[in-house]
């Protein structure tokens, strides 16, 4: 996405600020330093920018309070989604910026880079990438997961298909990014081991101009349900005008991309979109009613009167990023210190930390934070502030 | 005469001419570099050093295909993802040590890079980089399908170093070391008959064949190296990186190599290391330049190639700015041929018999019978368009004519194959001078030396004592060629800043350098002065009588006959007259169809 | 193999294999008038779709003030690479220094389009009304481009006193300055003429590949091949070439999967130029010995 003239005007003045102070040590209850990196600029960025916007207005608000306590800075970083920026930045991070917790980054090359680096140096993570890998409470006790992963996921679309749609017979497309190849290898797996059929199964490229091969092959492969693995807009896109022109009435079900709303534009016809299941968080859903849970209805509205922008987003990453430095100065705030030891462990502690992408719940064993329960699967063209409706036969 | 005032003069004068090489700017970064851990630097500094050393690795390598070669290899991010997730799998997936693994990477890359030589050789500039960025497409694409090896997407974790190479301070140090050697070696190459044969072959590359530089060995030896550096880099990328995904091989992280190369300076080792430490260094200094730093690489790269094609090196080169004297005069001594052509003269003759050459419709040679005998100088002359150069150039290996045959006394030689003649004692001139402009007058006239050396590649690249010694005696050798024609002042100055005149005399002297028992020249006499042509005359009659066979191509047909033994007259192709310039002179044919009266 | 998949390979080979083919249109026609091979052509592409969609959609002109403008902005570019990138870097020809200045500057206007227009593919508006079933305009536009293109073209070089000038300098330059032809200013117009059909060939390709900054790389390479397989400076060889390379890449697609249709592509391309580097229909340069 475009690199506002808002985020750049948030992030250089984060930069003045950090610059100004220089590297000197802070002393440690005076101020608590956020890092957060991913990409803002680049293939994927929006949601990085998403992310950032959420954790930006959690310290406005901090800040705006003007309660006793810690001065927050957040100190944001673009690494465009390059793995090697991510490095890069991590390391300065740690090293040289000295923030007390990093948040981020966006994307999952970037997380499986860093996370040998940040475990070295203790720094506390908390991140929001879908990779299974990265969040092992053993080899990385540093980092804690504040978003679903693909196993839940997995399990979520899956359940969806075989016990909400019934369906007995699925097709399992991806892109060839790092996600889409994990995620098809898992849910073929699973399916599979449940007993269910795999249609077809297929890794695409992107720029794939036309994916009516790819869904006429999964159709003479008899698949009732479509499982869908990328959040690239042309190819989530390219997929729904090739259903339509292939006259196949399928449900779409998979990765909250594929309620973006710039997808109305790409779309031969608005009703290409119908039939598209995301899976999303379920606390930024609207239930039968129209209604959403009182604690994102009030976030809502106080991004609203501070004219955050929320039409066109996914809301639940916005929240996730207010979660996140929430998370962190909650922690600074209860153990009264910024030390990464204090601060793992009141997060392990943590029973049930409300937030407005979910509650978190954290183990010393158990370092994913939202649970499974948390997720849900809502229609992908429903979008309204970020928020999307509950899908049908779900609750 | 003047020239036993220069004979006393040798040692000072060696020293002043010698191939000047300043150490000073390598050592200090090398100082700095190894300093940095001890400084108290943070680990980011130290990360963003050893990618810095990493980089150099691959640029050094690529330096030598795109700056010495001039092959526009715009793909080589292929080859550091290919010695990237050979060491990875390697030692994830099968077990392999740390260190074995490296070398295999290395080697792999080498391999890969030895592949892309096949198309640096056939295929045009353009089509060549074309086909470069394709080929870093298939590897990224190959990797992303082969998932059960590759992990695909998700990528593989990179290869973990022993201690004390596991911490930031002992890996950095690893990688210096090794970015150092390869320096090093990459120094060694530049200063070799191999790093002159390649700039030769960039820059003038019917020059470079006609002294003996067989393109396609040299260029698979030079892309295998540079791919193995790239391998090698890939490996170390790896580790830094500690868990590779597809998406950190983009092209534009190539386009960066490349860009590297060209804002240093091709031709130059320098130049280049500068680049890379700036181009890594950019990103660093500030967050909105993250953005736009694509775009500051090619604005970099167009203001470098509009305005500064010598790029950071021609900046830094403040010797080669200083003003040449005015006012030279070319004063050959020709007193000191006998150290140069030191060979026993042969006395077999070269024979071309009943040679005929068709252009489409147009006979060029048309049946010619010509012979050049040792320690004559035989005057070819004629009116435009007769044949003269063809028949030099047939002679020469340059054209492949329909009939007829070539002969070294009872010796048949085939047509064609240019980079031969020099082996078999044949060296020559050009038409128009074909010098490599960048370089030095000196290594110029040591670019006919090139198959006077024995030192290979792998002993060149590590200063081997056989290097060594074939570089000290060809520079003497070279200097005595240069002080023959007179230019020996000028030995150390670029070349691109001599006189036409100037130049070509420089070309006689790199024929001189290869010990030729025939010297055949392409009118050499034009452009030059009166003054000059005399001495050109001069000289090229004590060279016949040094033994060697002369065949001079001219327009002056006046220098011709005062300095022939022999003239052969051509006209369509075919002889006209032979015989000795008197009997020419007054031939009447000769006089109606060419001189007049 | 079903009909509705060979029709989509085709429908959708033909389309694409006419946005490759007027690439390759625009990189003979710079090359006509210059000898010099500019990286610049699929950014002209690029340009085509995003310009076009920011005109027609983000500011709502009405189709053919949007489809002019892009026109325009084509032919800016193509000016500003003859002089920027071109003119400058003439006189050493051999040294192929245009290949890096040309480079630079495609990278610039791709980073440009990157930072100012965005990194995600943007959809593209339709532009004509016609649009049913089959018969869908991402499908027959880029046809129709690709025929008015290479009719213009020949009218141009036929009966046009400027196209028989540019075919006599990429004939013979030397020859063609004698006769007093004004070298520079055809020069010039011709690169104005490439910029113009290379941001066409986006415009017409936008519904196919939507307004999206890295269109530039993918077109400048896809785009190539039809000249080096059709010869440099032959537009029918191009034209041929495009076709045949936009239906063996959907077929590919489609038999073996999106991944292994590209490396199969670049692959064949490779072994082919190995194979024939004039290209199949072009023929060899002949160049002169010393």
């Amino acid at each position: 996405m475009k690199l506002t003239r808002r985020s750049f005007v948030q992030s250089a003045s984060a930069m003045v600020a950090i610059s100004s102070t220089g590297s000197k040590a802070f002393a440690q209850t005076t101020s608590i330093q956020i890092g957060f990196m991913g990409g803002l600029t680049g293939p994927n960025s929006s949601f990085g920018i998403q992310y950032l916007r959420g954790a930006q207005f959690a310290v406005d608000e901090i800040r705006g309070a003007g309660k006793a306590g810690p001065a927050v800075e957040l100190v944001p970083r673009d690494t465009q989604g390059d793995p090697t920026k991510a490095v890069n930045a991590a390391q300065e991070m740690i090293s040289r910026l000295k923030t007390n917790v990093i948040l981020g980054p966006s994307g999952t090359g970037e997380s499986l880079a860093i996370m040998g680096i940040m475990a070295r140096a203790k720094m506390p993570n908390l991140n929001p990438t879908s990779a299974d890998a990265i969040i092992d409470a053993a080899k990385y006790p540093n980092a804690f997961r504040v978003a679903g992963h693909i196993a839940q996921w997995d399990e979520a679309v899956r359940f969806y298909c075989t016990q909400i749609l019934k369906s007995k017979s699925i097709a399992v497309i991806g892109d060839n990014g790092g996600f889409g190849t994990t995620a098809v290898t898992q849910t073929v797996a699973a399916l599979k081991a449940s007993g269910i059929q795999v249609a077809y199964q297929a890794q695409v490229d992107p720029n794939q101009p036309d994916l009516r091969p790819d869904l006429l092959r999964a159709r003479e492969g008899g698949a009732t349900a479509v499982i869908v693995w990328t959040s690239a807009l042309g190819l989530a896109t390219r997929m729904m005008n090739a259903r339509a022109a292939i006259n196949w009435d399928v449900p779409f079900v998979g990765h909250p991309g594929l309620g973006i709303g710039d997808i109305l534009r790409l779309l031969d016809k608005p009703s290409n979109w119908e039939n598209v299941y995301i899976v999303t968080n379920k606390s930024c859903c609207f239930d039968d009613a129209g209604k959403l849970p009182s604690r994102t209805e009030e976030f809502v509205q106080k991004l609203k009167r501070k004219n955050v922008q929320i039409s066109d987003s996914t809301l639940w990453w916005i929240g996730c990023g207010h979660d996140s430095v929430e998370l962190m100065t909650a922690a600074v705030k209860e153990t009264g210190s910024t030390k990464a030891e204090a601060l793992i462990k009141y997060w392990e502690a943590l029973g049930a930390f409300p937030g407005i992408s979910g509650d978190f719940k954290f183990s010393p064993k158990e370092h994913n934070g939202l649970p499974t329960a948390q997720l849900a699967m809502a229609r992908a063209n429903s979008q309204k502030n970020g928020c999307f409706t509950l899908a049908p036969g779900y609750s | 005469m003047s020239g036993m005032a220069k004979l006393s003069a040798p040692p000072g004068f060696l020293q002043r001419a010698q191939f000047t090489f300043s150490a000073w700017p390598y050592v200090l970064l090398l100082i700095a570099a190894i300093s940095l851990p001890f400084t108290g630097a943070n680990d980011y500094w130290i990360l963003l050093a050893t990618r810095m050393a990493i980089y150099t690795i691959l640029i050094m390598g690529l330096n030598l295909v795109v700056g010495f070669a001039g092959q526009l290899a715009l793909g080589y991010v292929g080859l550091l993802t290919i010695g990237a997730y050979t060491s990875s799998v390697l030692v994830e997936k099968l077990g392999v040590g740390v260190f074995p693994a490296l070398v295999i990477a290395a080697v792999a890359g080498g391999a890969f890079g030895a592949l892309l030589s096949i198309p640096a050789l056939r295929l045009r500039t353009f089509y060549f980089a074309m086909t470069t960025m394709g080929f870093a497409t298939i590897v990224s694409q190959i990797v992303l399908a082969w998932q059960s090896i590759t992990g695909g997407g998700n990528g593989i974790v990179g290869p973990v170093f022993p201690a004390p190479f596991d911490a930031a301070n002992g890996f950095y140090l690893f990688c210096l070391v090794l970015a150092a050697i390869c320096t090093w070696t990459t120094l060694n190459l530049s200063n070799s008959r191999h790093g002159r044969s390649l700039l030769a072959v960039r820059d003038v590359e019917v020059a470079a064949a006609a002294n003996g530089v067989n393109k396609n060995v040299l260029f698979l030896k030079t892309f295998f190296f540079s791919g193995f550096l790239s391998g090698l880099a890939g490996a170390l990328f790896a580790t830094l990186q500690s868990y590779i995904t597809p998406d950190a091989f983009t092209l534009d992280l190539s386009v960066l190599f490349f860009i590297a190369i060209l804002i240093g300076g091709r031709g130059s080792i320098i130049g280049p290391l500068l680049a890379t430490v700036l181009l890594t260094l950019l990103p660093e200094i500030s967050a909105p330049l993250v953005t736009w730093a694509p775009f500051l690489y090619a604005i970099l790269l167009l203001v470098i190639v509009l305005l500064i094609p010598g790029g950071i090196a021609a900046l830094l080169d403040v010797e080669r700015r200083k003003p040449l004297k005015t006012g030279r005069l070319i004063i050959p001594q020709p007193v000191y041929l006998p150290s140069v052509l030191d060979n026993p003269a042969g006395a077999e003759s070269i024979a071309m018999k009943q040679v005929e050459l068709r252009f489409g419709q147009i006979r060029a040679l048309d049946g010619l019978d010509i012979d050049i005998k040792p320690g004559q100088v035989h005057g070819l002359i004629g009116p435009n368009g007769s044949g003269k150069t063809t028949t030099l150039n047939v002679i020469c290996g340059f054209g492949t004519p329909q009939q007829g045959s070539l002969w070294i006394g009872d010796r048949q030689i085939p047509f064609g194959s240019p980079s031969t003649r020099v082996s078999l004692g044949i060296a020559r001139t050009f038409q128009t001078p074909k010098v490599v402009g960048e370089a030095t007058v000196l290594a110029n006239v040591m670019l006919g030396g090139t198959t006077l050396g024995t030192a290979t590649f792998m002993e060149s690249l590590f200063g081997m004592p056989r290097h060594r010694k074939d570089e000290k005696s060809l520079r003497e050798h070279a200097l005595m060629a240069l002080r023959v024609v007179g230019l020996e002042e000028l030995a150390a100055v670029q070349a691109e800043r001599l006189q036409h005149s100037e130049l070509r005399f420089m070309e006689i002297a790199r024929a001189l350098v290869s010990r030729p028992r025939f010297l055949l020249l392409d009118e050499p006499a034009a452009g030059l002065s009166p003054a000059e042509i005399e001495r050109l005359g001069d000289l090229v009659k004590e060279i016949g009588r040094h033994g060697t066979g002369v065949l001079i191509v001219e327009h002056h047909s006046d220098l011709v006959f005062r300095m022939s033994d022999q003239v052969t007259v051509l006209n369509l192709g075919r002889m006209l007259a032979a015989g000795s310039p008197a009997e020419i002179k007054v031939h009447p044919e000769v006089v109606s169809a060419y001189l007049g009266v | 193999m079903s009909q509705v998949i060979f029709f989509s390979i085709v429908a959708t080979g033909l389309a694409s294999g006419c946005i490759y083919a007027l690439i390759g249109v625009t990189y003979n026609v710079m090359y006509s008038a210059s000898r010099v091979m500019s990286f610049t052509a699929g950014q002209y592409g690029m340009v085509g779709g995003v310009v076009g969609a920011l005109l027609i959609q983000n500011l709502s002109l009405p189709v053919w003030a949007g489809l002019l403008l892009t026109l325009v902005a084509g032919i800016l570019l193509g000016i500003v690479t003859e002089i920027v990138g071109v003119r400058p870097v003439l006189k050493n020809l051999e040294q192929h220094l245009y290949v890096l200045s040309t480079l630079a500057l495609a990278l610039m206007i791709k980073q440009v389009a990157a930072v100012e227009w965005s990194t995600e593919p943007k959809p593209f508006p339709r532009v004509s009304g016609i649009d049913t079933g089959i018969w869908e305009e991402k499908y027959w536009l880029p046809v129709v481009a690709l025929v008015v293109v290479i009719a213009g073209l020949e009218l141009l070089n036929r009966y046009t006193l400027m196209g028989r000038a540019f075919l006599a300098i990429s004939e013979d330059t030397f020859a063609a300055r004698a006769l007093g032809l004004p070298e520079r200013n055809l020069r010039v117009t011709s690169f104005a003429l490439a910029g113009a059909i290379g941001s066409l060939a986006g415009f017409a390709g936008g519904q196919m590949l939507l307004a999206y900054f890295d269109n530039g790389t993918m077109l400048t390479f896809y785009g190539f091949i039809p000249v080096a397989l059709g010869g440099l400076g032959n537009n029918r060889g191009a034209l041929v070439g495009g076709l045949a390379l936009g239906i063996f890449q959907q077929a590919a697609t489609f038999l073996v999967g999106g991944v292994f249709a590209s490396v199969a592509v670049f692959l064949a391309f490779t072994f082919l130029l190995l194979a024939r580097p004039e290209g199949l229909f072009g023929n060899s340069r002949k160049t002169r010995l010393v």
